[in-house]
């Protein structure tokens, strides 16, 4: 029952709430949807932190979306094999978690530490940092001390997510600090679309292909 | 040729008594909030000095406005690719000390207190953390030379001159210098803007932040060589002088040049070829730039430039308005007002009149030196600020200030005139009492010719509430 509601129920909450809230942000929030920047006020620790954390955690989100929600039977038709690629996936792991994890450490720190800082920080974005300080803790400390098999466990059962067949007995034998990964993983993307981390979907990609200098001119009545 | 109207101001530098009436109903109606306490779209500075925020105009140090690498056009801070790959951390950008951290009293304290020996005092404090602080710089922190020996060696218009000589006190010298958002032809902080919330309106070239479409990346702020934008550290938006564009869109003038005891402001529209913009911006010669933003304006008088814009669609009220600029008098006509650090290669459109100043020594018959070259303020220094360093309009422009002063000195007394000078200066009798009517007894109908605009042609305007830079 409880393995029903955390593996199926739960990660559907966690991804209606992810839909439906960023249209209704979008419709009715737009003044608020940005950055929040604080390195306005006050930069200490941020350059190092901001930049780790972010490649960081971009890189890490690619490396989940490459290896978990494509099927190992590709990967075998590719020649590459469940022990390879888990070996990849350790490597790559270590290579972009560890400078995540001490980016949000540092940002934490400063957050906490740095009295302008503190004093601009709200609920919600102590909870956002809460969550991904977990995520990313709970996902570095899988990768250095899990060494559990998840190409057929964890990885069939989020496609089963994904693609409206759930099978959470997949997840029965998943070890505690997996599922604390998973669990706080769709916490995080529930919440998201009421966060800060709405500036994801703003990356500026148009800003390569625009002309510089911007005019706007008005619609007016024939 | 494509034309473009474009809302313009001059200050006449000669006039500016420094009171700082500018910046306060500006401050009252646009921002009087939380977040912006610390922003200023309009302050005074005393010159010399090194300004709000500190050091403003040092653009090796700011990397802000354009630079010309390879012979092409480039954002100083970086392209586009290098803005995407460091978006997440604006290595340019100044902090919010470099301009003030935003201060309050508690002063019901001053009321609370027990009776005391000596009076109750508060301390001030932070506006952003709620606690104690204390006052370490302004946006007039240098207020007439105050602390000009410790800071005066960073500001950079004292370049080619020995700074320690001016800022002697047998020596010194000092202007104000009223600021406001440049609303340049060829602004930086639009090109900088990932998101293109930046904009120019296209009917009159004003500046303005989509608030709905900023999402706080902050490159504007480092882009703009005037450091014109702002951050609001509360919303994590920017914000920038509108040119009170509520305001002149129904004709009148923006607050700032309405409050001004001394009549210095004076509001235009003028007419450019928007096809010549990176031309113009581009010249090698920083020198160059400054004669060439001034070809850019067309001549509102001339027949073809009036039927060319007629058939593109610029309106009648603008036409009339740019007809009777004095800004194009002042800039175009006369050459007596100059663009703010041309070197930065935005094109800016708010222009000032170089100031005059006392002699700082005696004739010498034997000496070359003209009353130009004796006057306090440097020669160099004036064109350091407004010519990318080039004397010669700068003296020439202060030479006609002058004779318009001999010339109407010589009116009222029924002296004999000295048509020589007037000639020999390219001006006329009509030309300077055309000039004495503009800078002496303007009224405000002379001063700002602001063409009104007909919002009501316009298709759903609700959908642009948030849109046109504030919200």
């Amino acid at each position: 029952m409880m393995n029903t509601f955390a593996f199926v129920i739960y990660p559907y909450l966690a991804l209606t709430a992810f839909v439906v809230g960023h249209i209704y942000r979008y419709r009715t929030d737009r003044l608020t949807w940005n950055a929040k920047s604080s390195q306005f006020l006050e930069t200490g620790a941020l350059p190092v932190g901001i930049i780790l954390f972010h490649y960081g955690v971009i890189l890490a989100l690619l490396g989940h979306a490459g290896g978990l929600l494509i099927p190992q039977r590709i990967y075998d038709a590719m020649g590459i094999s469940g022990h390879s690629h888990t070996l990849v996936a350790y490597y790559a792991g270590l290579l972009v978690g560890n400078p995540a994890f001490i980016g949000i450490l540092l940002l934490l720190y400063r957050r906490v530490a740095r009295t302008r800082i503190r004093a601009t920080t709200t609920m919600n974005d102590f909870t956002t940092l809460a969550l991904l300080f977990l995520t990313v803790g709970a996902g570095l400390y899988n990768v250095l001390f899990g060494h559990y098999e998840v190409l057929y466990t964890v990885a069939p059962w989020l496609r089963g997510i994904l693609t409206l067949t759930p099978a959470p007995e997949l997840m029965r034998n998943v070890p505690p600090t997996y599922k604390i990964h998973i669990l706080s993983a769709f916490t995080l993307i529930g919440f998201a679309p009421f966060s800060r981390l709405i500036h994801i979907w703003s990356a500026p990609v148009g800003y390569l292909f625009r002309r510089l200098v911007v005019f706007r001119r008005r619609t007016v009545r024939a | 040729m494509k034309i473009k109207a474009q809302m313009a101001m001059v200050l006449n530098l000669d006039k500016c008594l420094g009171c700082h009436t500018c910046s306060i109903p500006c401050k009252n109606v646009w921002t009087n909030r939380a977040g912006a306490e610390y922003i200023w779209f309009n302050n005074v500075e005393t010159k010399p000095g090194i300004g709000y925020p500190k050091k403003w105009e040092d653009q090796d140090l700011r990397k802000g406005g354009w630079q010309l690498k390879d012979n092409r056009l480039s954002l100083k801070a970086g392209g586009r690719i290098d803005k995407l790959v460091n978006i997440f951390y604006n290595s340019d950008l100044s902090t919010i000390d470099d301009y003030y951290e935003p201060w309050t009293y508690d002063y019901g304290k001053l009321a609370s207190s027990p009776a005391r020996r000596h009076q109750p005092s508060i301390r001030p404090v932070s506006q952003i953390t709620g606690e104690n602080m204390d006052i370490k710089w302004g946006s007039n922190w240098e207020d007439d030379l105050a602390g000009v020996t410790e800071t005066g060696g960073g500001d950079v218009n004292f370049r080619g001159l020995a700074h320690e000589t001016y800022l002697q006190f047998k020596k010194v010298f000092m202007f104000y210098l009223p600021r406001l958002c440049e609303h340049c032809l060829n602004p930086a902080c639009v090109a900088s803007c990932p998101s293109g919330a930046l904009y120019k309106r296209d009917e009159d070239g004003i500046v303005l932040v989509d608030q709905e479409r900023c999402r706080g990346w902050r490159y504007c702020v480092s882009g703009c060589p005037y450091k014109k934008v702002y951050f609001n550290w509360k919303t994590g938006r920017s914000e920038k002088c509108l040119f009170c564009y509520p305001r002149t869109e129904s004709g009148q003038t923006t607050l700032c040049a309405h409050s001004c005891v001394g009549r210095i402001r004076y509001v235009g529209v003028m007419l450019y070829d928007a096809d010549r913009i990176s031309e113009a911006a581009s010249v090698e010669d920083e020198k160059g730039l400054y004669p060439r933003q001034t070809d850019l304006f067309l001549d509102p008088n001339a027949p073809d430039v009036i039927d060319a814009a007629r058939t593109q669609g610029i309106p009648e009220p603008y036409l009339e308005a740019a007809r009777r600029s004095p800004v194009y008098r002042m800039a175009v006509d006369w050459k007596i007002a100059f663009p703010l650090h041309p070197e930065f290669r935005t094109l800016p459109m708010v222009w000032y009149v170089p100031p005059l100043s006392p002699l700082a020594s005696l004739a010498d018959a034997d000496s070359p030196e003209t009353i130009i070259d004796r006057m306090r303020i440097p020669l160099t220094y004036l064109a350091n600020l407004l010519t990318a360093g080039d004397v010669e309009p700068i003296r020439l422009a202060l030479e006609r200030l002058m004779a318009l002063r001999s010339y109407m000195r010589a009116n009222r007394l029924g002296d004999v005139q000295d048509d020589e000078t007037l000639h020999r200066l390219g001006m006329t009798p009509e030309i300077a009492d055309a000039m004495y009517n503009l800078l002496a007894v303007a009224k405000y109908r002379d001063r700002f010719v602001v063409p009104t605009t007909h919002r009501e042609t316009e298709v759903e305007p609700h959908e642009f509430q948030g849109a046109c830079g504030f919200s």
